[in-house]
């Protein structure tokens, strides 16, 4: 009788049930990253903003101290902010925009069936493959006024009297990287459109073509909606990286002339290393940062639900 | 069992490699000894050691000079770090500020006042009156490395600025070799007849882009009576340097004796430009002279000092290499043992050799090549050379990278009037007197 009663005596409850011990263990599992997220992303980001509040000229230590918004009201009053934020957006409107455009006529041509595709295709990756500053430095050459091939090419073609001082030219310089920056972005869109393109199914051109409709009808009913997830992802990508990355500007123009060139990434760089004013520094870099997470927030709230309906 | 094609074929990789290293250190005819690699004595300290201007030969000489003393003792092992040099600044703010610096470093003379500021740097003020060479070093060069009274580096190399002049263009053209003693008359003069256009050809490659623009557009402005700083006060906007800036930049604007690159021209633009007969001068000091001597040729060019001015003035300011201790060094000692080698006298002669600049004692300046012809226009240069009035002030140093060169990139554009880039850049400096 007694054997049997302690038999029937239930089993001492866990501390915590099943589902809240898995869950642990999945958080256990994300701590390893989040402690490198955290280490590498939010606290240099807690970090700037904190040394945004202070006034901190590495050659000027006597004067360190906690000035509140006092770096973002000069910020305010500084002229050259002000150009470094039109030149950074002109830069990326232009870019992306074109990039866009030609990397898409670049995919549609691609996804069709001709000889020696595969080829085109290699040579179409190209200018993504090759490093931003090689990229800078080889296009550094092409538009030297004196001895570049651009020029040399538009003297022998009677195109050009005069040699064109592509980067020195303040009306010139932003046009002239931009270019290049076109050309170097153009096999991201071309990749991931083409990527979009393959996966259509026929079927859908199939079942248009049934219906009546006509190629520019396709693409505009068809083709454009089932690659809309893709464009938007693709360009919003793309948007953040040439705002915040300046390799191009920094090899081939420095932000000049004359600051035509000087975007806000770049016009940080400066404070910090060569004024040494790290203070103002960190509010730049604050700034930008607000810049694009508004983006990034405007960007899900616009794109929200764009995948389910393309799907 | 490897058969004879690979062998062969790794013979002839270690060759080429063999040649590629011959290459590398054919200057370097002095060193006696094979190029091995060094011997790591067992207790050595280590030094770190940080080198940042990227010319293959100067990378050459430094680490064969590396190598060589860490085979002459056992005591210290000095490892060398190359950094670009875009990036040196930069990096050694970062390590400073992280509090891990080198040991020890080469460091512009520009630079020093910062380091200073941020009490980065060792005060070797009484090691080096000490030191047997203190006395037999041209004044000059301890001026450009001392800092609010203490001595805070050794001083590698000096030099001036001078000018550049391509003697088979200006015989070509049936010009006259203007003399030592030349103007700025003379040198416009010559600057319009060496220009055309239509060959593609200027007179004067003028530089732009960058630190050193400024500089140069300043000593140009002391021959007119201009100063950067008159009785402790910034003077770089009065009326005489307004004109002596309004006629540099005309050599752009109105008499176009420069390419149209001008405006963002650097260091490589001039050189190359020089070298490849698009500018028949530039304004430089001597340490473009050895890679001329390679790239246009020993007999096509000369160099004579900066002109004299309207004011019958002219001024080139020094400019110091130098080699410093940092106070966060861990083998400060390893660190000064190393930098005294390197300033013994067939070390400091060989570097200068290679990099162009003259040592900073005259019983090895007199010595060939910095006697020959190509480094005439520097060594006359010495008389009448200033220390950069730049130095003056340790916040002055970042300004004129940030600041000083877009303001004359606009005045050389048209944006901005002389007098008003002369202006803005006369109340940055009085706001940054630190």
């Amino acid at each position: 009788m007694n054997r049997d009663a302690a038999l029937a005596t239930a089993a001492p409850r866990a501390l915590l049930s099943h589902a809240t011990r898995e869950t642990l263990a999945n958080y256990a599992y994300l701590l390893p990253a989040a402690v490198c997220l955290g280490g590498t992303v939010f606290f240099p980001i807690l970090k700037a903003i904190h040394m945004s509040l202070y006034q901190n000229v590495l050659i000027r230590p006597q004067d360190y101290r906690f000035i509140g918004l006092g770096n973002y009201v000069r910020m305010v009053q500084d002229p050259v902010f002000w150009l470094t934020l039109k030149n950074s957006f002109t830069w990326v409107f232009w870019s992306v925009s074109l990039q866009f455009l030609c990397g898409f006529l670049v995919a549609l041509l691609l996804n069709g069936q001709f000889k020696g595709r595969a080829v085109f295709r290699t040579i179409s990756l190209l200018p993504w493959i090759i490093p931003g500053v090689v990229v800078g430095l080889i296009w550094e050459y092409i538009y030297q006024p004196n001895y570049g091939p651009l020029n040399d090419l538009l003297r022998r073609a009677g195109w050009m009297r005069e040699p064109v001082a592509w980067l020195s030219d303040v009306n010139l310089v932003m046009p002239a990287i931009i270019f290049t920056n076109i050309w170097r972005g153009i096999p991201f869109f071309t990749i991931m459109i083409l990527a979009g393109l393959q996966a259509i199914p026929e079927e859908i051109y199939e079942a248009a073509t049934v219906d009546g409709a006509g190629v520019i009808q396709r693409f505009w009913s068809v083709t454009l909606p089932m690659l809309r997830p893709i464009i938007v992802v693709a360009t919003a990508t793309r948007i953040i990286w040439t705002f915040n990355y300046a390799d191009l500007i920094f090899v081939m123009t420095g932000g000049g002339p004359a600051n035509a060139t000087q975007i806000t990434s770049t016009y940080t760089l400066m404070q910090a290393y060569s004024d040494l004013d790290w203070g103002y520094a960190a509010s730049l870099s604050v700034i930008l940062l607000v810049i694009m997470l508004t983006f990034t927030a405007l960007y899900l709230k616009l794109t929200k639900g764009v995948e389910s309906v393309a799907g | 069992m490897k058969d004879d094609a690979s062998y062969a074929s790794r013979r002839q990789f270690l060759r080429t490699l063999a040649a590629s290293g011959a290459i590398a250190v054919s200057d370097l005819a002095w060193w006696e000894e094979p190029f091995l690699s060094p011997r790591k004595a067992h207790a050595a300290t280590t030094v770190r050691f940080e080198f940042y201007i990227n010319e293959p030969a100067r990378y050459a000489v430094v680490q064969s000079l590396v190598e060589r003393f860490n085979k002459s003792q056992s005591d210290v092992e000095v490892k060398v770090e190359f950094v670009p040099q875009t990036q040196a600044h930069q990096k050694l703010i970062t390590a400073v500020s992280a509090k891990n610096p080198p040991d020890c470093c080469q460091m512009w003379d520009q630079w020093l006042g910062e380091f200073v500021v941020l009490d980065a740097l060792e005060d070797l003020t009484e090691r080096i009156k000490a030191w047997k060479f203190y006395r037999s070093t041209v004044p000059a060069a301890w001026q450009a490395v001392t800092v609010k009274d203490k001595i805070v580096s050794f001083p590698l190399s000096i030099t001036t600025e001078g000018i550049y002049i391509r003697t088979d263009r200006v015989k070509e053209y049936g010009l006259k070799m203007p003399t030592p003693d030349w103007t700025w008359d003379d040198f416009l003069a010559l600057a319009k007849g060496l220009t055309k256009p239509e060959k593609n050809q200027y007179g004067f490659g003028m530089r732009g882009a960058g630190k050193w623009a400024v500089s140069y557009a300043t000593e140009l402005m002391y021959g007119n009576g201009a100063q950067v700083l008159k009785d402790g006060k910034v003077a770089i906007n009065s009326p005489e340097a307004v004109s002596a800036f309004e006629w540099y930049i005309d050599l752009f604007r109105k008499w176009k004796v420069t390419p149209p690159s001008a405006p963002t021209d650097g260091f490589r633009q001039i050189v190359e430009g020089f070298a490849r007969g698009i500018t028949s001068m530039y304004m430089h000091n001597s340490g473009s002279v050895e890679e001329q001597k390679k790239s246009t040729g020993e007999q096509k060019f000369a160099t004579l000092p900066i002109p004299i001015g309207p004011a019958k003035k002219r001024a080139a300011f020094y400019f110091c290499e130098t080699l410093t201790i940092f106070k966060a060094s861990k083998n400060k000692e390893g660190a000064w043992k190393f930098l005294t080698w390197m300033m013994e006298d067939e070390q400091h002669y060989q570097f200068c050799k290679v990099a162009g600049n003259l040592p900073t004692r005259p019983s090895l300046s007199e010595r060939p090549p910095f006697t020959e012809a190509p480094y005439s226009g520097f060594v006359k240069s010495y008389p009448f050379a200033i220390v950069s009035p730049y130095l003056a002030y340790a916040g002055w140093g970042g300004k004129l990278d940030s600041e000083a060169p877009p303001l004359l990139q606009q005045a050389i554009v048209g944006q901005i009037s002389p007098k008003e880039c002369l202006d803005r850049w006369a109340d940055i400096l009085t706001k940054n007197m630190v």
